[in-house]
């Protein structure tokens, strides 16, 4: 049974945008067409076109403001932003193309109609990423579930015949998986208590990398702090958030909000970019809600990313030496949407031992980009296969960097190469660094995704 | 050819049969006083040319031209004259134009690093009027008489073009008469400036083809303060290129880095010039002298000898004498031994003497050929020329008998841009009056 | 008329579907380069990856008598990649290799749509650079710097895009393939490189460019020197050049400029009325000496604080906050004008006076960022279009500053081009004759100027039809045009 499109394709409705929310005119008039935005675009590196640069889709934006039709056209290229921020760091003029991405991914997402096709495939990631309990129950036999569940679901709807690069994607992003480490509800801080932190455990992280969060934990008491991790906490909304689902995501933003509220801590810590840089956001994301608007920005106020914190913090902990040469990946939630660089490669480089190395095209995305890989397939592996020769050009040991995401794409980048690479979030090294566990243990034939014995 | 009588080359220097009327107008043009019949000294390539004007003021140059076009007389340009023998002869020769009274400065704006002068102006009285400021046009061509016109028509250069570049570098400006008497300029007193098309590159090199310099403006530089030399005798081409090569990747900034091999059968010699201020110098030169000694015996001349060695950097290997064939050679750097060899082979198959010098690290060689009758230099650039095709190496003759230049093509070939080339010729002397035959592909 | 859909056929079979562009909101994202004031909506877009895609493309449109501009990386500011009207945008962004790197002979040939940054970045490993550093340098392509001849900061020393092209490989307007010049020195023949670098795309299209390489120099050292008078810092630069020292780059910036490229990327300058950078670069011994010699002539001329780049990080945010700042305007004024005008350097104090008269007469703030070693001025008209009036005003601005340089002896572009912005100002600058003499050249390379047409020069104007005599053209009877 084939799946037609429906005969919404090739639509257009006019104008571009409604009023609730377009992209801001006052922001899009801060672009003043100087194209330095262009060599950071990861689909302007890989295509060489305007439309696919930030610069065109700010431009495309402006037209819609103008009255041209919002057609399909206009939404590919809007879709196939990865949304790295690559361009906001690289922007002298100081555009907010993050604002105005977000704007319009809303827009797109309520007023363009899309295909049964990319509804259904949208539903599934939906319903699957953000929830910890059907990515856990999932979890046992993994390949299985794949082939009972994902692929019978896909199956139902004729999607298998008609996606295949998207199910690819999913089917080698999805890594196999060790034993669950669960982070208690509080951990101690071991010595003097110098703070008290919530930590987002998250729905990918908690799922695929659960030893991250156990090692984030571990840090975080040994560097003095007592940890909360409450449970009733989900999906900070990220992903909804970066694909324009403003209301599946303000969803998420009040539960988490709440969450942390009454655990009454003084910081909340990420240790997933995308999740942190979603979380800084809430502010920005209910600024409409009466009831949450204030709420929302203190609770923003109080988000840091693991390595921003710990570096804010200082060291208390001593180190052991781990003597590896470490590639350190910038996620672009991380450098460019936060803009924190610094502080990770000052955490890695304060291991005695550890040399670091810095890997070509730093800024351009590796393709992962929350679940972009998953509805861009193509563009994705071309990134991601990019950046895997990048990392082996540099020779090193092993991989860290601060994204649950990245980890997944350049495992299955580097898979796809014939190649493989240790990994490890950067809070694992620092935990291995703290516990003097010795080196090859981060890298004991083990890949992204699978936890130590 | 209306109007001119005068066909290709005659051998006995019969001067042009134009009828007068036309002849009386260029003298009027030029003003009497500024005009005498072509003699002997005026020949071009053993063509005598009718009248040779030589026009005071930029004017007086575009009424010649003016009177010249409308009669159709062919116009040689000369300035000191020094180049004249570069190029096939000339097609047809009535006038020899010559700028020699264009010869004032006009403006050295020191502040400003820019000077501007008529194109008969003589490189060497332009220097002179600029040391009193400390500086210097950055042009060290080996013709003494040569006027700044005729350096750019030539695209002459000399050793120093390895810092300084050659004058399509240094010219930001010229304004010149074309065939038809117009006026034009590009370019212009600042050293930036992107507006308009660059006549100035276009001109630089063009042998007089497309029309007459008669101002040109130049970006100026320091006069070096100090200069120092250092010297390697070198036994093979590979030795040379192996020294020149790693000069090259060093971070030394030398002004010229000259060959000089009087016989393939003794060592040659590479000098290293270094100029600047003076703790820069001495550092520089030392550090060339280490480096070269890895390639040869190897010294830094003292004080004494300095003086008279830098002036005698660059020179000819040949003077003007029609039996010495004077060829330039031009090739990518790092193919400086395969030159080498090519040359004295060809030589070697034909009889002939060969003495090279050169700017060894911009892939400039002058060689002169001594020896044979005018079949065998003949032969010589033939064969030459087949040796270094492969390289995409260029061998342009310079100094040479009528008969040999009747032989073979002065400039060789100017590959597929030459129907481009002769395109451009058209557009600005349709009518083919300004050096008719010299240039390459027989414009 | 062209039937458009028969040719995106004809340019599908060329470069394939996903290299033809011609969905409306596509479009229009070419409609624009660098200087976003010139919008025309081209009939279609091409990106070709090959030389041979090139040579078909234009050989399409000179069968179809179509026009077509080539178009980089689109970040000129004159205007020169603005599309023609039912014509061919040949957009070169695909065509970015690096075919050859020879450092033997110290020369790359690359493609067109190559970064001018990534040439650097390829050959640094191996201790050599390319020169022209246009402030644009990390995304304008070589492709675009061979049309408009960039400069950049260290022009001053090492000279224009134009001194460092060696050869080129070049498709004629009708589609024939050329190549000008090489890698070896000398060329035979008339230097048609020279004369193709810096005719703002108009007499064909680039697709390999052979580029001398330099080596990196032993030393470099910059200092930024702040002054309370931009009259101050220009004295500071009479008295380095006056001390025969040649400088890698002397760069001023005013006031206002400081104040943009502060909130843009901090590069800490110092609270002054103008800051002066100044590198010097070449063997330690020498540049060692001069700079001692620099330092103090800066001292000299007044200055109130002498920062030494002590790192090269140091150096880098130096640069950061003068490459920046035209971009890095945007934050202090909704909009502006960029203007090129040259002047010989020592009419700086003048002219610069006669700009800030010029301003307060009408109202307006200019910032002032310049290349202060050859004179190349950018000053930085600010301006709010949603005042009344104010663009108007804006505009006249620019204009009579650019007047003002020609009074002084300049050029109404030092770096930018022409282009269709500045292409009714040509005449000021060079006579009818002077302009008809460059069209001959225009006529020899596209004498059915189908190859950017409408940029550099103001009217019209048709070749001849034949060389030699000329005969008088259909359209100069009905006097439309003028012929060559």
């Amino acid at each position: 049974m084939a799946v037609t499109d429906g005969p919404e394709l090739g639509t257009q409705v006019p104008p571009a945008f409604d009023r609730h929310h377009p992209p801001d005119k006052a922001l899009i008039d801060d672009c003043v067409h100087c194209g330095f935005c262009l060599p950071t675009c990861p689909t302007y590196v890989l295509w060489g076109e305007e439309m696919d640069s930030p610069r065109g889709r700010i431009y495309l934006m402006d037209i819609g403001l103008a009255g041209e039709p919002m057609n399909d056209e206009m939404v590919r290229h809007f879709d196939q932003c990865l949304g790295c921020m690559a361009c906001v760091t690289a922007c002298p003029s100081g555009v907010q193309y993050d604002k105005l991405i977000e704007a319009t991914r809303q827009q797109v997402e309520r007023r363009h109609p899309r295909t049964r096709r990319e509804r259904a495939f949208r539903a599934l990631v939906f319903s699957l990423f953000p929830k910890p309990r059907r990515l856990r129950l999932a979890r046992a036999p993994l390949r299985a579930y794949q082939r009972a569940r994902v692929s019978a679901l896909l199956r139902r709807t004729g999607l298998d015949r008609r996606l295949p690069a998207q199910l690819g994607a999913l089917e080698a992003l999805l890594p196999d998986l060790g034993p669950m480490e669960k982070v208690p509800e509080l951990t101690p801080a071991s010595g003097q208590r110098r703070a008290r932190v919530g930590l987002l455990v998250g729905c990918v992280q908690a799922v695929f990398f659960p030893q991250v969060n156990a090692a984030t934990a571990r840090v975080l008491a040994a560097e003095g702090c007592e940890v909360a991790a409450p449970p009733e906490q989900g999906c900070c909304g990220a992903l909804s958030l970066h694909s324009g689902r403003e209301k599946e995501a303000s969803r998420y933003a009040r539960r988490t909000i709440a969450v942390f509220e009454a655990a009454g801590v003084d910081t909340v810590v990420v240790n997933a970019a995308g999740c942190g840089s979603s979380m800084k956001e809430y502010g920005h994301l209910l600024r409409d809600d009466p009831k949450w608007a204030e709420r929302a920005a203190r609770f923003s106020a109080k988000v840091r990313d693991a390595t921003e914190f710990l570096a804010e913090l200082g060291p208390a902990a001593e180190r052991q030496p781990l003597p590896l040469t470490v590639a350190y990946h910038d996620a672009c939630h991380l450098a460019h949407a936060q803009g924190i660089r610094q502080p990770p490669r000052q955490l890695l480089g304060a291991v005695p031992g550890l040399e670091l190395r810095e890997i070509e095209e730093a800024e351009i995305c590796c393709g992962s980009a929350g679940v972009y890989n998953l509805f861009e397939p193509e563009p994705a592996a071309e990134l991601g296969e990019r950046k895997a020769r990048n990392l082996l050009a540099t020779g090193a040991d092993l991989l860290a960097t601060a994204n649950p995401g990245c980890l997944l794409q350049l495992r299955a980048s580097l898979a796809r190469l014939g190649e493989r690479l240790p990994m490890a979030h950067v809070m694992e090294v620092i935990d291995a660094a703290i516990r003097g566990a010795p080196a090859g243990e981060l890298l004991d034939g083990r890949p992204a995704g699978k936890t130590r014995a | 050819m209306a109007g001119a009588a005068s066909q290709g080359p005659a051998s006995e220097g019969s001067g042009s049969a134009v009828a007068t009327e036309p002849l009386d107008a260029v003298r009027r043009a030029a003003g009497a006083e500024h005009t005498r019949p072509g003699g002997p000294a005026d020949e071009v390539d053993g063509v005598r040319p009718a009248l040779v004007p030589e026009p005071d003021t930029v004017d007086r140059v575009r009424e010649v031209m003016r009177a010249a076009h409308q009669a159709g007389l062919h116009v040689v340009v000369r300035g000191g004259g020094t180049k004249l023998g570069w190029g096939a002869p000339p097609a047809g020769l009535d006038l020899v134009l010559s700028t020699a009274r264009l010869d004032q400065v006009l403006e050295h704006a020191a502040g400003d690093l820019v000077v501007r002068a008529q194109a008969g102006v003589r490189l060497a009285d332009l220097q002179r009027e600029l040391a009193p400021a400390s500086q210097m046009l950055a042009l060290d061509p080996p013709e003494p008489d040569a006027t700044l016109g005729g350096i750019v028509a030539a695209g002459a250069s000399g050793p120093r073009r390895l810092r300084y570049g050659t004058a399509r570098d240094l010219l930001i400006g010229v304004t010149v008469v074309l065939a038809d008497g117009t006026l034009a300029h590009s370019g212009g007193k600042v050293v930036k400036n992107v507006a308009g098309y660059d006549l100035g590159k276009l001109f630089t090199g063009s042998f007089g083809t497309l029309g007459v310099l008669v101002e040109v403006i130049f970006r100026l530089h320091p006069l070096p303060a100090a200069a120092g030399l250092a010297v390697v005798e070198v036994a093979t081409p590979d030795q040379a290129g192996a020294a020149v090569r790693a000069l090259s990747a060093s971070s030394l900034v030398p002004s010229a880095v000259e060959l000089d091999w009087p016989d393939p059968a003794v060592p040659g010699t590479l000098s290293v010039l270094v100029e600047g201020v003076a703790p820069g110098v001495e550092a520089q030169t030392g550090t060339a002298a280490r480096l070269l000694a890895e390639h040869g015996q190897a010294r830094v001349l003292d004080p004494g000898e300095l003086d008279a060695a830098v002036a005698a950097l660059g020179a000819l290997p040949w003077t003007p004498d029609p039996d010495v064939l004077g060829v330039k050679l031009a090739s990518v750097p790092a193919d400086l031994p395969a030159a080498l060899t090519a040359l004295w082979e060809a030589a070697g198959a034909h009889d002939l003497d060969a003495r090279v010098r050169g700017h060894a690290a911009t892939g400039v060689l002058w060689a002169a050929l001594r020896g044979g009758d005018a079949a065998r230099k003949a032969a010589f650039v033939t064969d030459a020329r087949d040796r270094l095709a492969l390289g995409g190496a260029s061998l342009v003759v310079h100094q040479a008998a009528p008969e040999v230049k009747e032989a073979v093509e002065v400039w060789g070939p100017a590959g597929d841009a030459a129907g481009l080339m002769r395109r451009v010729k058209r557009q600005f002397d349709p009518e083919g009056v300004l050096s008719p035959g010299r240039f390459v592909g027989g414009i | 008329m062209v039937d458009r859909d028969r040719l995106i056929r004809r340019m599908r079979q060329i470069v394939g579907d996903a290299g033809v562009i011609h969905e409306r909101n596509q479009l229009r994202t070419y409609e624009t380069d660098g200087l976003a004031a010139f919008r025309v909506i081209p009939a279609l877009v091409v990106l070709p990856e090959t030389a041979e895609q090139v040579q078909a493309v234009v050989r399409a449109c000179h069968q179809a008598k179509v026009p077509f501009v080539a178009r980089g990386s689109g970040t000129g500011l004159s205007g020169g990649a603005l599309p023609a009207a039912d014509g061919v945008l040949v957009v070169l962004s695909r065509m970015r290799a690096i075919v050859e790197v020879d450092y033997d002979n110290q020369r790359a040939v690359v493609e067109p749509g190559v970064i001018n940054l990534h040439v650097t970045e390829e050959v640094a490993p191996h201790g050599y650079y390319y020169a022209p550093d246009p402030s644009s340098q990390l995304v304008c392509s070589i492709g675009g710097n061979v049309a408009e001849n960039s400069g950049g900061a260290h022009c001053l020393k090492y000279g224009f895009t134009t001194n460092h092209v060696t050869g080129l490989e070049v498709v004629l307007p009708d589609g024939e393939l050329v190549h000008l010049g090489g890698k070896g020195p000398d060329p035979v023949g008339y230097d048609l490189a020279g004369a193709f670098v810096g005719s703002e795309g108009t007499l064909g299209i680039a697709t390999k460019v052979t580029l001398r390489l330099l080596r990196k120099p032993e030393a470099v050292r910059t200092l930024l020197a702040a002054y309370d008078s931009t009259d101050a810092a220009g004295e500071a630069v009479s008295k380095i050049i006056a001390a025969g020292i040649v400088p890698a780059a002397v760069e001023m910036m005013d006031a206002l400029a400081i104040e943009a490229a502060e909130a843009a990327v901090h590069p800490n300058y110092p609270d002054a009325d103008a800051v002066l950078i100044v590198e010097l670069d070449g063997p330690e011994a020498e540049v060692s000496h001069q700079f001692a010699e620099v330092e103090r002539l800066c001292q000299e001329a007044g200055s109130s604080t002498i920062q030494i780049a002590q790192s090269e990080a140091e150096r880098a945010l130096f640069w950061k906050g003068r490459k920046s700042a035209f971009a890095a305007v945007g934050r202090i004024s909704p909009d502006y004008y960029v203007q090129d005008g040259v002047i010989p350097r020592t009419a700086l104090s003048a002219v610069l006076r006669r700009i800030s008269e010029m301003a307060a007469e009408r109202g307006l703030r200019v910032a002032n960022v310049f290349h202060a070693g050859d004179g190349n001025l950018h000053p930085l008209v600010l301006y709010d279009a949603d005042v009344e009036g104010e663009e108007e005003r804006a505009e006249e601005l620019s204009a009579e500053i650019l007047f003002a340089c020609l009074d002084h002896g300049g050029s109404i572009t030092g770096e930018h081009g022409v282009g269709a912005d500045k292409k009714q100002y040509l005449p000021r600058q060079f006579s009818a004759d002077d302009l008809d003499v460059m069209q001959l050249l225009r006529c020899a390379f596209d004498p059915d100027g189908r190859c950017n047409p409408g940029k550099v020069f103001p009217t019209p104007r048709l070749c001849g039809e034949v060389p030699g005599k000329r005969r008088v053209h259909p359209v100069e009877a009905a006097g439309l045009a003028e012929v060559f």
